[in-house]
């Protein structure tokens, strides 16, 4: 690999390293403070026969079924929403932050003007932009290991893999869209928005739709079905649910990069 | 003039630069309208012209930055719309605009786009740095505007490029930084690179430029050589003569305007050569004459109507 296809990456891997480390930081110290309050909720079955009286799709849209179990209190509380959600908007804002946020306050004039593609350069962001998402999630595993070590959450290494991998992807995925809208149109607030509405509105196509027997069937079409509806953190993972969630990044990645090298570069 | 023997053995050279018809529309807003411009090797073409003039418009589709509506651009014959990679590694560019990443030093950002351009020397960085005052260790977001312009320079004379593409390169330097810069640039033709420079600064231009076009609402109003350029200029003569002048007969002389006489001193402007002045002026006695040397700006405010400042 030249020295010039390594600083395509390295160079926005260094101007993102402090958000990597908050975002590493804060999602951090979410994993390790629910962790605290297990010892709590443990074997609790009065929080879970409380829980048993809501309604059957109120209890599936929020991931409360079963909340006195160590897969259901992480469930609950981290990975039904607010994991993947969260991670979601790290690589939103990440990838706004090298690409959209770059390009509009004029940042980018001088790379664009070496003698690189326009898609060389904007790849190597998003590359370093999913670097840096995975340096946060394996940040967030690793406290979570640690933390469940400590007061004996016990879930199995694979499930809890699997499902913080499956939150990675989501995450991937809607930076993808968020990816597509900068390649498009540099507009910073529009490009983290979407990544994050539309992280939302696939959650709550699930939640809302799992109300109705009649409307259910169509959450499948949310990529938040593709990767959750197999309950990773109790069951294996199919590897179908990967795919399914990573071709469409893929596919908005090209779709990015056909589009920036098509339009004009902000003049900042 | 030789003439070659074997013409059919000489391969036609293209120019730097060749522009045609260049149209830049912004939605209904034309910034630039229809620009024709050339810039033959080893030259320094003046791009001037008062902000809004379309000159960074201009220059961001040299380089592939922005697509022009209509027109065509040939750098070093090759289609700026298509070609922007190979032409990007024979040019070095300098933005009128710096916005450079606060996060970085100005070490890191010069290494980051040089590792880019595919390696750099590093005596030459420093070398170029030391010469502009320039420390290369502090952050960006603590530097002036005028040490972010050396970081630009820095990186624009580094890359050794055969184009350089200069944008207000002297904004926010102070006047010893701006002589430096004048000597980089002097020094990079000596050693044959073409320099595109586009500036507001008249007196810059007007020190290094061979050839000049001057900018205004998008269109080129004027272009020639730095001596077109000056002829169109008016000077202004004063003469002091040990008899009385020879007020009809300077007052008949064509390009003379605004003649005045008070005793044995003569004052007028000059536009147009001065040959015939001189001429009338060997037939009587002179004690001592004044030419002012025909400034760019005055050609450019007549140009501009007296509109710029």
């Amino acid at each position: 690999m030249s020295s010039r296809t390594v600083e395509l990456v390295v160079g926005p891997l260094r101007a993102m390293r402090r958000a990597v480390m908050w975002w590493s930081i804060g999602l951090g110290a979410l994993v390790a403070l629910t962790a605290a309050f297990w010892p709590i909720f443990k074997g609790s079955t009065g929080i879970s026969s409380a829980l048993n009286n809501l309604p059957a799709g109120v209890l599936t849209a929020f991931g409360l079924e079963d909340f006195g179990s160590p897969a259901g209190y992480l469930r609950a509380n981290l990975y039904e929403i607010l994991v993947p959600i969260l991670l979601a908007a790290a690589a939103a804002t990440l990838v706004s932050g090298q690409t959209a946020s770059e390009e509009a306050a004029g940042r980018l004039e001088m790379y664009l003007a070496q003698p690189i593609s326009r898609r060389a350069i904007y790849l190597g962001r998003a590359v370093a932009a999913l670097l840096g998402l995975v340096v946060i999630c394996l940040a967030l595993t690793l406290v979570q290991l640690v933390s469940d070590w400590l007061v004996d959450l016990s879930i199995p290494p694979g499930e809890l893999l699997s499902t913080i991998a499956l939150s990675t992807c989501v995450a991937i995925l809607y930076g993808s869209v968020a990816f597509a809208i900068a390649c498009a149109r540099p507009r910073p607030s529009l490009v983290v928005a979407a990544g994050i509405v539309l992280a939302v509105a696939s959650y709550l196509v699930v939640a809302l739709l799992s109300f109705s027997p009649v409307l259910d069937p169509w959450s499948q079409l949310s990529p938040w079905s593709w990767a959750f509806a197999g309950d990773p953190l109790e069951h294996a993972t199919d590897v179908w649910r990967y795919v399914a969630v990573a071709v469409p990044s893929i596919v908005l990645v090209l779709f990015g990069l056909r589009a920036v090298s098509e339009r004009d570069i902000a003049a900042g | 003039m030789q003439e070659s023997t074997k013409p059919e053995s000489r391969a036609p050279v293209d120019p730097v630069l060749r522009i045609e018809g260049l149209v830049k529309r912004y939605g209904e807003v034309e910034a630039v309208r229809g620009i024709d411009l050339e810039l033959e090797r080893g030259e320094v073409f003046g791009f001037l012209g008062p902000n809004g003039a379309g000159k960074s418009t201009t220059i961001r589709c040299m380089l592939g930055l922005l697509r022009p509506s209509a027109g065509a651009i040939r750098v070093f014959g090759l289609d700026a719309a298509k070609d922007g990679v190979t032409i990007r590694q024979r040019v070095a560019y300098a933005p009128g605009e710096l916005r450079l990443p606060e996060q970085l030093s100005a070490a890191e950002f010069i290494t980051s786009i040089s590792r880019l351009r595919g390696g750099f020397d590093e005596a030459r960085r420093d070398q170029l740095a030391e010469r502009l005052r320039l420390d290369l260790h502090r952050p960006m977001r603590e530097l002036s505007s005028g040490n972010r312009r050396k970081v630009a320079i820095v990186l624009a004379f580094l890359a050794e490029a055969e184009l350089l593409v200069l944008d207000e390169p002297t904004s926010g330097l102070d006047p010893l930084m701006q002589r430096e810069f004048m000597d980089l640039l002097r020094e990079a033709r000596a050693g044959g690179t073409t320099v595109f420079l586009s500036s507001h600064v008249l007196s810059e231009v007007q020190r290094v430029a061979d050839h000049v076009a001057v900018l205004r609402e998008g269109r080129v109003v004027a272009s020639g050589t730095m001596a077109d350029f000056r002829g169109r200029a008016r000077s202004h003569v004063e003469v002091f003569f040990e008899t009385p002048p020879p007020t009809e007969a300077l007052g008949a002389l064509p390009g003379l305007v605004d003649p005045q006489v008070t005793d044995q001193r003569f004052t007028a402007t000059l536009s147009g050569p001065i040959g015939p002045l001189l001429s009338l002026l060997a037939q009587h006695k002179v004690a001592s004459m004044l030419v002012e040397e025909p400034d760019l700006e005055e050609a450019f405010l007549d140009l501009y109507g007296g509109e710029t400042q």
